[in-house]
């Protein structure tokens, strides 16, 4: 029975895609042709839809948060859709928006892996929604090559990776042993991380790298690794460089099962918890990306494009694809960011890249 | 088998009566030498590796996956598939860490908590359960279905903000050492050898070997055999929301992903100690040494200092080595799993 109404569905969400596409060719070969935000939504008709992983990762949580932020700066709401980290659902939910009224429809998505944006891409620009995306883009998929794909925004993992290993360096007193738990071998961000932390090693002679291990972002296999890792090289640990603030927390509570409190540990994401860490002084850094920014901003850009405040035109060509602004957060800073807020005016039409740290190289 | 036959008739003898089981043959046999086998390696090759610090290090990684395991066994006996390991541990991670002290609410339940989180997961075993025997859903669908149930419900009370424990008990149970050993591996001890009492001396334990070997045997000399196979899941989610427990005590958090992978890596080690997925075979013990071979793997791939770009494959090629060394001499009746 569930096979037969999940066809149907199927079926329907087929056959509105393919009227919607008959729609949009006729208009064209009209020769009426409606270029990207000609003549400009009214902003109560402006749908506003936000979709991220799940909702039980707190960073994700934010990013919805900020994007109702947003919404309501703008006396809109904002559709929350989480799709479970599950490419094939992230499909279905994006083929259904696109399936209903597209015609000021923003939407700001997180794409599940490199491979799930090409679909989306494709969809949003056939069917003449606004799109932005971040985090993860193929490297040879062009945003300038398409009209409502508005802008592609992500963060320089060697970066952020190279921040943390400085701040660790720098809090074990610039020599001594440490070791990496890495996230998932075959992702960007693990590989980027990784190698952000080998510029700041050789930026820091004097601080050796004893060993390097995955724990797959995972707070739980973090905890086993560190503890491998601590009956394998001892006192010789100084500091532990993780790749994510989960990672960073198992190997916290590895230490705390150990009775070990001499080692510095970093990680990147500002996650609550570890931010919590951080003012008790157990963990020395972490990077944050903001999301409650990335939540807002990706709604602003398409909202400022929609309404016809900002021509997709003029968007410049660095402003496409672009690397956003992240932020060390130690000791002295914590404070600032545990109940981050969004402010309005990063949202204004004319502020909408100042967060830019160049573009995607 | 070629050995002195005399000693060979005097086993035979005292072995045959009592169980329609062999004695030890070498099928039971290969699974413990492979982990002595590859402990001796390790040790050889690994200065680290062969401390008592490091010795311990392995049970009290191994106590999680321990318990799930138990709880796995019974159904694997049963000839059934079990994949609701995540969402039930899930589930029980978070019920646990809202009802003790924790920073989400002003709960204080302590045991009480506990006993809470492991009837809930019981509860989701039932359903497992009743899917496959009311519904007649196959144990791999209803199993696959109650994971993402267990996992709806922990994202529901997960509500947003993560909950972090702050009882003393329960933290305690990873923290604090009894005889060189975290408390979370005593428990694990008590779990085996509870499940080993119930799989040799109870009903339930007897039949579920029973219904993996000839269901139809069982059924057609009068036993029914539906409340069984509902006992038995019932039981296995109890063993799992204990082990989400568990989990919850060693990262101090209350996680919606706590179980994520147990499924998988507590079917291997149980296969890998020697119990068939088609049913009938092994056991708790066999299991057992399964979970011990599966972590003295993966501890010591990292003591020896195997590149972590190489341990995924290398951890998997030693696996399939060992499963296929300790099937040997099941080779025809192995087949019918394909």
């Amino acid at each position: 029975m569930k096979f037969t109404s999940r066809h149907t569905a199927a079926v329907v969400g087929v056959t509105l895609v393919a009227a919607a596409l008959t729609g949009c060719t006729e208009t064209a070969a009209g020769g009426g042709g409606e270029t990207a935000a000609a003549e400009g939504c009214a902003p109560e008709d402006v749908t506003l839809v936000g979709q991220v992983r799940n909702e039980s990762n707190p960073y994700e949580a934010s990013w919805l948060d900020g994007g109702d932020a947003f919404a309501e700066q703008v006396g809109l709401t904002q559709e929350r859709l989480t799709y479970d980290g599950d490419s094939t659902r992230q499909q279905e939910q994006i083929s259904q928006l696109l399936a209903g009224d597209t015609d000021c429809l923003v939407m700001n998505i997180l794409p599940n892996g490199d491979s799930d944006t090409p679909p989306i891409v494709e969809g949003a620009e056939a069917a003449g929604a606004y799109l932005v995306t971040q985090w993860n883009k193929p490297a040879d998929l062009n945003v300038t090559d398409y009209d409502y794909w508005l802008s592609h925004l992500t963060y320089n993992g060697v970066e952020s990776g190279k921040q943390i290993g400085d701040a660790l360096s720098e809090a074990i007193g610039g020599s001594g042993g440490i070791v990496a738990l890495q996230g998932i071998l075959d992702t960007g961000a693990a590989k980027d991380r990784f190698a952000g932390l080998e510029e700041s090693l050789a930026a820091n002679p004097d601080v050796e790298l004893l060993d390097d291990q995955t724990a797959n972002f995972s707070r739980a296999e973090a905890l086993e690794v560190t503890k491998t890792l601590l009956t394998k090289h001892g006192d010789d640990i100084k500091g532990i460089w993780a790749a994510n603030d989960d990672m960073a927390l198992g190997a916290l509570e590895a230490l705390q099962q150990a009775g070990r409190d001499d080692v510095a540990v970093v990680g990147i994401d500002a996650v609550p918890d570890a931010l919590t860490a951080i003012e008790d002084g157990t963990m020395t850094a972490t990077v944050s990306s903001d999301g409650p920014w990335q939540g807002g901003i990706g709604l602003a850009i398409g909202y400022c494009v929609a309404t016809g405040e900002l021509a997709a035109e003029d968007i410049a060509d660095e402003d496409r694809a672009w690397y956003a602004e992240q932020f060390l957060i130690e000791q002295d800073n914590v404070a600032d960011f545990v109940s981050p807020e969004t402010d309005e005016a990063d949202f204004a039409c004319d502020n909408l890249f100042s967060r830019s740290q160049g573009a995607m190289s | 088998m070629t050995t002195s036959p005399a000693e060979a008739d005097t086993d035979v003898v005292h072995a045959q009566r009592p169980r329609p089981r062999r004695g030890v043959s070498l099928m039971d046999a290969g699974p413990p030498i492979a982990l002595v086998v590859l402990f001796g390696v390790f040790a050889a090759m690994s200065p680290g590796f062969r401390t008592f610090s490091n010795v311990q290090n392995v049970l009290d990684a191994a106590a999680v996956l321990a318990v799930v395991t138990c709880g796995i066994s019974f159904v694997l006996m049963m000839g059934s598939i079990d994949l609701s390991a995540p969402g039930i541990m899930g589930a029980s991670a978070i019920t646990v860490a809202l009802l003790v002290a924790n920073n989400r609410n002003d709960n204080d339940l302590g045991l009480v908590g506990v006993l809470v989180a492991v009837l809930v997961a019981a509860a989701l075993g039932c359903l497992s359960g009743l899917a496959l025997v009311v519904l007649k859903v196959p144990s791999f669908m209803a199993t696959l279905g109650v994971s993402a149930v267990g996992l709806g419900v922990a994202t529901l009370m997960f509500a947003g903000v993560q909950p972090n424990i702050s009882d003393a008990m329960l933290e305690g149970w990873a923290v604090e050492r009894f005889l060189g050993l975290a408390r979370l591996t005593w428990i694990a001890l008590a779990c085996v050898i509870a499940a080993w009492l119930v799989q040799r001396y109870t009903r339930l334990g007897r039949y579920a070997f029973a219904i993996g070997g000839a269901e139809e045997v069982l059924a057609l000399s009068g036993v029914r055999v539906a409340p069984y196979k509902v006992a038995v899941f019932t039981m296995a989610g109890a063993f799992y929301g204990l082990a989400g427990v568990m989990v919850t005590s060693q990262l101090g958090a209350g996680l919606v992903q706590a179980g994520r992978g147990f499924d998988f890596s507590a079917i291997t080690a149980a296969v890998v100690g020697g119990t068939l997925l088609i049913g009938g075979r092994g056991g708790i013990l066999q299991s057992t040494v399964g979970v011990l071979l599966v972590t003295v793997l993966t501890n010591g791939l990292v003591q020896v200092g195997v590149s972590p770009y190489w341990q995924g494959g290398v951890q998997g090629l030693i696996v399939v080595a060992a499963v296929a060394a300790a099937v040997i001499p099941q080779r025809r009746r192995n087949q019918v799993t394909k």
